[in-house]
């Protein structure tokens, strides 16, 4: 477990497969920070990625910060803040509203 | 072999005499009631396969009971720590009853939620309905799930079925039952990033559409090789990284890499297109 975010060393989320060199793995994270931050736009929430805390920072539109271990984690808590699931098929997303 | 029934009392297994190694799983069924028991079970045979050259085998087949949700049980196994990183779900193989099957589909929601989990349809006592009926049956399958394949059996002999194209599908009514049929949809994400791009967006999803979405299945490019995505409503297999092309041998037959087919309701390609542009490759509307 990681005595800093209180984490344990987790087993491998299937979205994390398929990169083992750490170099990849660190450019990954920042590939995948962009496409994170574009679905959570028309949500008004944000997340964070210091590169060096396994999972992600979500950002609420009033400050408050909640740390999410694996992308899955980080739909269903966007979900949750924003009261209606982040669905990258939706009218909300798409900007069709 | 797994066996497992819901009721207290065991038959099936007397049944199997043949099988190579059979465990019986009674009194509650895999997808619920006797998840845990059936965890454990898949523990102790993973277990006894690293026991040094102890009962070797590469395939465990489970029979469900007739109840069972096949995406519950594809959770049950990917929700495991040790399971998820030993077992592969391969094949949902249905078993589709050509006397009672029609009735069933109409009025109950978990008949519907196994064939469409279903990679494999196998019709029964196809011969004692009247053809027609058996013709009827079959385009309702393919109506709720077109990709799956459908073939009959009987006693475990395959035998050939009627193959009548235009005959008229079931009416699919049913009260509080998702009336909509699956249908597959085809996405190319072959300029987009591969696995790290795409699993971003697949998982958003998945997350909002789970319900909807009942199979996603494809080839992705990622750093480490070419990974097979398979899922089942929204449990994700852990992909798997395939042999390069030209190292396979022969007779391995996977699809084309950068094409995903979703299979699922209330989504269509042109959404998916747009989606995908938004997002992932930050270009379009």
């Amino acid at each position: 477990m990681c005595s800093a975010c209180g984490f344990p060393a987790l087993a491998g989320h299937w979205s994390d497969a398929g990169v083992s060199s750490p170099g990849d793995k660190m450019r990954i994270r920042f590939t995948r920070l962009a496409i994170v931050n574009r679905l959570l736009k028309p949500y008004r929430l944000a997340a964070h990625d210091d590169g060096a805390t396994p999972g992600f920072q979500l950002l609420a539109p009033d400050g408050a910060r909640v740390m999410v271990k694996n992308l899955e984690e980080l739909w269903k808590e966007a979900g949750r803040i924003a009261g209606t699931a982040v669905d990258p098929l939706s009218a909300r997303a798409l900007g069709d509203e | 072999m797994i066996v497992n029934e819901a009721a207290e009392t065991p038959v099936d297994n007397l049944l199997l005499t043949n099988a190579a190694h059979a465990d019986v799983l009674a009194g509650g069924c895999a997808c619920c009631d006797g998840r845990e028991a059936f965890v454990a079970l898949l523990r102790t045979i993973c277990g006894m396969r690293d026991a040094q050259g102890a009962g070797a085998f590469d395939q465990i087949v489970l029979e469900t009971s007739g109840l069972a949700d096949p995406g519950a049980i594809a959770t049950a196994i990917s929700g495991d720590q040790m399971l998820a990183r030993r077992l592969i779900v391969e094949d949902v193989i249905v078993l589709v009853d050509a006397c009672h099957g029609a009735a069933q589909l109409s009025d109950e929601a978990l008949c519907r939620a196994q064939i469409e989990a279903a990679d494999r349809i196998i019709i029964t006592k196809s011969d004692e309905p009247s053809a027609r009926d058996t013709d009827r049956l079959i385009q309702t399958l393919k109506l709720l799930n077109p990709s799956a394949n459908i073939e009959g059996a009987e006693k475990g002999v395959p035998v050939k079925l009627p193959a009548h194209d235009d005959a008229t599908p079931y009416p699919l009514s049913g009260s509080g039952i998702e009336t909509v049929p699956i249908k597959p949809h085809r996405l190319d994400i072959s300029g987009g990033g591969g696995w790290a791009s795409f699993s971003v967006w697949l998982s958003a999803v998945l997350t909002a559409r789970g319900n909807d979405i009942v199979r996603v299945k494809g080839v992705v490019g990622s750093p480490d090789g070419r990974l097979l995505l398979q899922s089942v409503r929204n449990v994700v297999q852990p992909p798997e990284i395939l042999p390069e092309p030209d190292d396979t041998g022969n007779g391995f037959l996977a699809p084309a890499e950068g094409v995903i087919v979703l299979i699922g309701r209330h989504i269509d390609e042109p959404t998916l297109e747009r989606s995908w542009q938004k997002f992932v490759m930050g270009t379009g509307s």
